[in-house]
C-alpha cells in the first residue's frame, strides 16, 4: 500500500485520481477491439523510465521488465520493481535522476505527474510518451496505445484483451442490485473513495452504489454523520498494515450502523488502487463479497 | 570589512561550484561525460542559479525590510506578498492554467506577488509616506485573508494538484530552467543595486524619521523606493521557486553577527549569505532522499530555525 | 551682503503650526539666531518647545508666516544641503537600534561627500564614548545612549544645532562637559545653538532664552531679564524666589 503522509498533512501520494468518463465507459464497450495486428518497425525502446506505479505495473505485466531503467520510489509492485533504480516520487521526480539513467523513453501520466516535468524532459530532448487513461473503462485503450508507441503492440494488446475479457466477465454476470457501498481509504482522518477513481468505477460496474460518488473531490475527508444518514449496507476498508486494528476506533463508533451490526465489513486488498492490470482482481474481490 | 567582503564572496563562489559539481552525484569538472555535461548545464546550472537568486533577494530584502519597518522580526513574507503569490500560483496549478506554458505560474506568482504588494502599499500609506506599523499590519492582516483563500482553493481541489500546490509552497526548485533566469535575474541585480545605493538613507531611517531628515535623508521618499524594490525583488524571487521560509529572516540576523549593522554591508553579505544557504539547502534536499527531492524550504526551515535559537541564546541579535 | 542687514542664520517670521486644523499649537512666533548664539528655550510640557524645533529643522512646514534659513525658505533647500547647515537632535531617541557606537557616530558623515574637519574618533572622545565604541547602542547606559546620538550630531558638523532636552539622562558631569564641549565649539568654528531644556540653572548659562506657553512667545532675551518671578509663574505656575548674587550670578530658590 502506497498511501502515505504529504508535507502539509494530506494524505494523497500514489493513488489514483481520474475524472469521471461515464461516457467513455459506454463507448469503449461498443469498440471492444480483437485485432491482434503485429506491428514491425523501428525497434522498441530498450530503456523506459515509469513516472507512476501504475504504468509500472503495465510494463511489467505485458513483459517489459527487463527493459524498465527506472520508477518512482512508490512503484512496489510487483516485487522486481523495488530493485528498479528509482528516480524519485510521482509529483516530485528528480529531474537528474531521470537524465543520468539515459532513458530512450519517459512515462508520464495525466495524473499525479506535474505537466511542466514532462514540458522541461522534452525541452531537453528526451522522448516522452503520456499516458492517458484515467478510469477503468479507458484502461485496455490507453494500453493498447502505448503498445503503439512502445512499439511493442503484440504484447501490450495481448494485455488489453485480457483487461477486456476480465471485464466482459464481470459484465455478464453483472446483478441489479442496491446496496450502497462505502470504500474507507484511512479510517483517521476519515478518507474514503469518492467520485474519479477506480474504486467509484469498480463499485458502479458491479451496479452498486458508492455513497461517497457524489462528494466534490476524489478522495474526500468524510463526515462520519453523513455516513451514519446514508447508512451503507456494505463497508470495505481498504488494505494496508493492521488496518483492522487503526479502524477498531472507528467501527466502535458505526457499532449501531446496519452493516456493522450484521458484518458486512470487509477488509479488502489495495489492488483497486492503481489503474494497472490488478484492477480485474480488485473488481472480482469486491463482486465475491456484494454478492456474500 | 572590505576584507570580509571579499572573504565571503569567494566562499560564496565555492559553495555555488560545490553546490553545482557535487550533489547528489559528485562529478568531476575535468573529466565530464556527455551525459554529465548535459545534466550540469541543462539541469543544475539552472537550478544552482535559482536558488542563487532566490537566496540573494531574500536576504537582501529580509535586511532592507527589518530597516524600513524597524522591526527585527520583519521578512520579505510578512508583507502578505508571498501569500498573494501563493494565491494566484495555487490558482494556476489547480485549474491547470497554461496560458504563458512554462511561464504561467512564475509569471502567476508575480502578478500575485505585485497586486498584494500594492494592496499593502496602499493600506500602509498616509499622509504622503508609508508608515512602518501600517505596512505591518497591512501585511499581516491581508497575508492571513490570503492564506484562508489558498486554503479555500486547496480543499476543493484535486489531491495531485493539491500535492503540487503545497510543493511549491515549501520552495520546489527542481523544474528550475533557463527561460525564466533572465526575467529574475533583472529584478533582483536592479532590486539590490537600488537597495545597496539607499544604504545609507536606510541606516538613517533605523534611527527614526526625524533624524534621517536631520541627517539629510527624505524618510517618506527613501522608505518608499526602499519598499518597491523589496516588493520587487521579493515577487521575482517567489516567481522564480516558491516560498522559501527563514532566509529573510535568518540571514539579516546572521549577517549583523559577522557584519555589523551598516546596511553598507549587511546587505550585500545577507544577499550572499542567502544564496549560499539556498543553493546548500537545495543540495542537501535533492542529496538526502535522493532520487526523491525535498523542497528546498523545508531544509532552510530545519537548518535555520536551530541555528537561529542559537544565536538568540549566544549572543542577543537584536543587539540588546 | 551688507545691503541686507536682516539676514539671520535663522528667522522665525510670524510661524504658525496646527496639528489639528481646528486648533491651533503654535500661533505666531517670531524671533532669530544669529551666529554664534546659544539659545535656551524654556517652557512647560506641551508648551511646544519640541514643535517649534521641527519647525526650524525643517520636519514641520509653518502653516501660517515663515520660517528662514540664512535668508531662504527652509523649504527650499536641498535636503543634504540643509542637512549640512542645521542638525536636529530629537528628545525621543531609539535606544533598540543594532549599531555600534562607532557606526551611529559615523552616521553624522552622511550628508558630506568628502570627510569635514571633525574625526570620529574626536567626536567620541568629546562625547566620552572612546572606550566604548565598539559597543552596541542598546548595551550602554540612558546617558551613553544620548551621549552616542550626540556624538554623530556633533559629527555632523552644522553651524545651527537644534537640540530638544539633550541633558535628560545625563549625569551632572556629563551635562557641564556637554555644555563646555558645546562653547568650546563655538569659540571654534562658531556654532549656533537652540536647546530645549527645563533646568533653569542651566538656562542662565546661555547668551538668550526663549520662555513659550501653549504655542506663543511669552518673552524673550538675556536670561536675567527674562527670569523673573511673574514670568516663571505665568510659564510654569510655580512660586519661586529670584536670588541675585553680588558677583552677578542668579539662581532659583524655592
Amino acid at each position: 500500500m502506497n498511501y502515505r503522509a504529504n508535507v502539509i498533512g494530506f494524505r494523497v501520494h500514489g493513488i489514483k485520481q481520474n475524472r469521471a468518463r461515464l461516457l467513455f465507459f459506454m463507448l469503449s464497450l461498443l469498440t471492444l477491439n480483437f485485432s491482434f495486428l503485429t506491428a514491425v518497425g523501428a525497434e522498441a525502446p530498450k530503456r523506459i523510465i515509469s513516472l507512476s506505479p501504475s504504468t509500472t505495473e503495465i510494463l511489467f505485466a505485458a513483459g517489459l521488465g527487463d527493459n524498465i531503467a527506472g520508477v518512482t520510489t512508490f512503484c512496489d509492485y510487483p516485487e522486481e520493481a523495488k530493485l528498479k533504480d528509482k528516480i524519485g516520487g510521482m509529483s516530485n521526480p528528480s529531474l537528474e535522476a531521470v537524465v543520468s539513467l539515459k532513458p530512450d523513453i519517459v512515462i508520464v501520466t495525466t495524473d499525479g505527474n506535474p505537466e511542466e516535468f514532462e514540458r522541461r524532459l522534452r525541452s531537453i530532448g528526451i522522448k516522452t510518451y503520456i499516458f492517458r487513461a484515467r478510469t477503468i473503462p479507458e484502461l485496455a485503450g490507453g494500453i493498447r496505445d502505448m503498445g503503439e508507441a512502445l512499439d511493442e503492440k503484440e504484447r501490450f494488446d495481448a494485455l488489453a484483451a485480457e483487461i477486456e475479457a476480465g471485464i466482459d466477465k464481470i459484465k455478464s454476470e453483472r446483478k441489479t442490485r442496491k446496496e450502497k457501498v462505502l470504500f474507507i481509504i484511512w479510517p483517521e482522518p476519515l478518507v474514503v473513495a469518492g467520485p474519479r477513481t477506480e474504486i467509484d468505477d469498480a463499485i458502479n460496474m458491479l451496479g452498486a452504489q458508492n455513497i461517497a460518488g457524489t462528494a466534490v473531490t476524489e478522495y474526500p475527508k468524510y463526515s462520519l454523520e453523513e455516513i451514519i444518514r446514508q447508512s451503507p449496507d456494505i463497508i470495505f476498508i481498504g488494505a494496508g498494515k493492521g488496518m483492522d486494528s487503526v479502524s477498531g476506533g472507528l467501527l466502535n463508533r458505526l457499532s449501531n450502523l446496519k452493516a456493522v451490526k450484521e458484518k458486512k465489513v470487509f477488509f479488502v486488498s489495495d489492488h483497486l488502487y492503481r489503474l494497472g492490470p490488478r484492477v480485474i482482481k480488485g473488481l472480482e474481490e469486491l463482486e465475491m463479497h456484494l454478492n456474500k | 570589512m572590505k576584507l570580509k567582503l571579499v572573504l565571503i564572496t569567494f566562499i560564496s563562489a565555492a559553495v555555488f561550484l560545490f553546490a553545482l559539481f557535487i550533489g547528489p552525484e559528485p562529478m568531476s569538472p575535468f573529466n565530464m561525460s556527455g551525459i554529465e555535461k548535459e545534466i550540469i548545464f541543462s539541469i543544475r546550472l539552472p537550478r544552482v542559479l535559482v536558488s542563487l537568486f532566490m537566496g540573494m533577494a531574500l536576504g537582501a530584502s529580509g535586511a532592507v525590510l527589518q530597516g524600513i519597518l524597524r522591526n527585527p522580526l520583519a521578512d520579505p513574507y510578512i508583507l502578505g506578498i508571498s501569500s498573494g503569490a501563493a494565491l494566484t500560483a495555487a490558482f494556476g496549478i489547480i485549474t491547470g492554467l497554461s496560458l504563458f506554458g512554462i511561464f504561467t505560474v512564475p509569471l502567476l506568482a508575480f502578478i500575485g506577488a505585485v497586486i498584494a504588494g500594492i494592496f499593502v502599499g496602499a493600506m500602509g500609506w498616509k499622509r504622503g509616506g508609508f508608515w512602518p506599523e501600517r505596512l505591518l499590519l497591512a501585511g499581516v492582516g491581508l497575508g492571513f485573508l490570503f492564506s484562508s483563500l489558498l486554503m479555500l482553493i486547496l480543499s476543493i481541489s484535486s489531491d495531485a494538484k493539491l500535492k503540487r500546490a503545497a510543493l511549491w509552497m515549501f520552495g520546489d526548485l527542481s523544474l528550475a530552467d533557463w527561460s525564466i533566469i533572465p526575467f529574475g535575474f533583472i529584478f533582483i541585480a536592479a532590486g539590490i543595486a537600488v537597495s545597496l545605493s539607499k544604504a545609507k538613507a536606510l541606516n538613517a531611517l533605523m534611527l527614526g524619521d526625524d533624524l534621517a531628515h536631520s541627517l539629510g535623508f527624505s524618510p517618506k521618499r527613501e522608505r518608499f523606493i526602499l519598499f518597491i524594490s523589496v516588493g520587487l525583488m521579493t515577487a521575482a524571487s517567489v516567481s522564480l521557486g516558491g516560498m522559501v521560509g527563514f532566509i529573510g529572516l535568518l540571514i539579516p540576523h546572521t549577517g549583523r553577527f559577522i557584519a555589523g549593522s551598516d546596511s553598507r554591508a549587511l546587505i550585500p553579505v545577507s544577499a550572499l549569505g542567502g544564496g549560499m544557504l539556498l543553493c546548500i539547502a537545495d543540495l542537501i534536499g535533492k542529496s538526502v532522499l535522493s532520487p526523491v527531492e525535498l523542497p528546498a524550504g523545508i531544509i532552510t526551515a530545519v537548518l535555520g530555525a536551530p541555528y537561529f535559537l542559537y544565536l538568540l541564546r549566544r549572543r542577543d541579535v537584536l543587539g540588546a | 551682503m551688507s545691503s541686507a542687514p536682516e539676514v539671520h542664520m535663522l528667522d522665525f517670521n510670524d510661524a504658525a503650526f496646527s496639528y489639528d486644523k481646528h486648533m491651533p499649537f503654535i500661533r505666531g512666533v517670531s524671533f532669530s539666531v544669529d551666529n554664534g548664539e546659544f539659545i535656551g528655550l524654556l517652557g512647560a510640557n506641551g508648551s511646544g518647545k519640541s514643535t517649534i524645533l521641527k519647525l526650524a529643522g525643517g520636519i514641520l512646514k509653518a502653516s501660517a508666516g515663515e520660517v528662514k534659513l540664512w535668508g531662504k525658505p527652509i523649504a527650499s533647500y536641498g535636503n543634504r544641503d540643509r542637512a549640512k547647515l542645521l542638525s536636529y537632535l530629537p528628545q525621543m531617541l531609539d535606544t533598540g537600534i543594532p549599531f555600534t557606537v562607532r557606526e551611529l557616530a559615523s552616521m553624522g558623515l552622511y550628508p558630506y561627500d568628502i570627510m569635514p574637519g571633525i574625526s570620529v574618533e574626536d567626536a567620541l572622545e568629546a562625547a566620552g564614548l572612546k572606550e566604548k565604541s565598539g559597543a552596541h547602542i542598546s548595551s550602554l547606559s540612558g546617558g551613553e545612549k544620548r551621549r552616542a546620538y550626540i556624538a554623530m550630531t556633533l559629527l555632523q558638523g552644522a553651524g545651527l544645532l537644534l537640540l530638544d532636552e539633550p541633558l535628560a539622562n545625563l549625569d551632572i558631569k556629563y551635562q557641564i562637559e556637554l555644555i563646555k564641549l558645546l562653547k568650546n565649539l563655538r569659540e571654534k568654528r562658531g556654532i549656533s545653538l537652540i536647546m530645549a531644556l527645563h533646568d533653569i540653572n542651566t538656562a542662565m548659562q546661555f547668551d538668550r532664552l526663549i520662555v513659550i506657553k501653549e504655542g506663543r512667545l511669552l518673552g524673550s532675551g538675556r536670561p536675567e531679564s527674562v527670569l523673573t518671578k511673574e514670568l516663571l509663574k505665568e510659564a510654569f505656575d510655580v512660586e519661586v524666589e529670584i536670588k541675585r548674587e553680588d558677583s552677578g550670578g542668579v539662581y532659583i530658590k524655592y
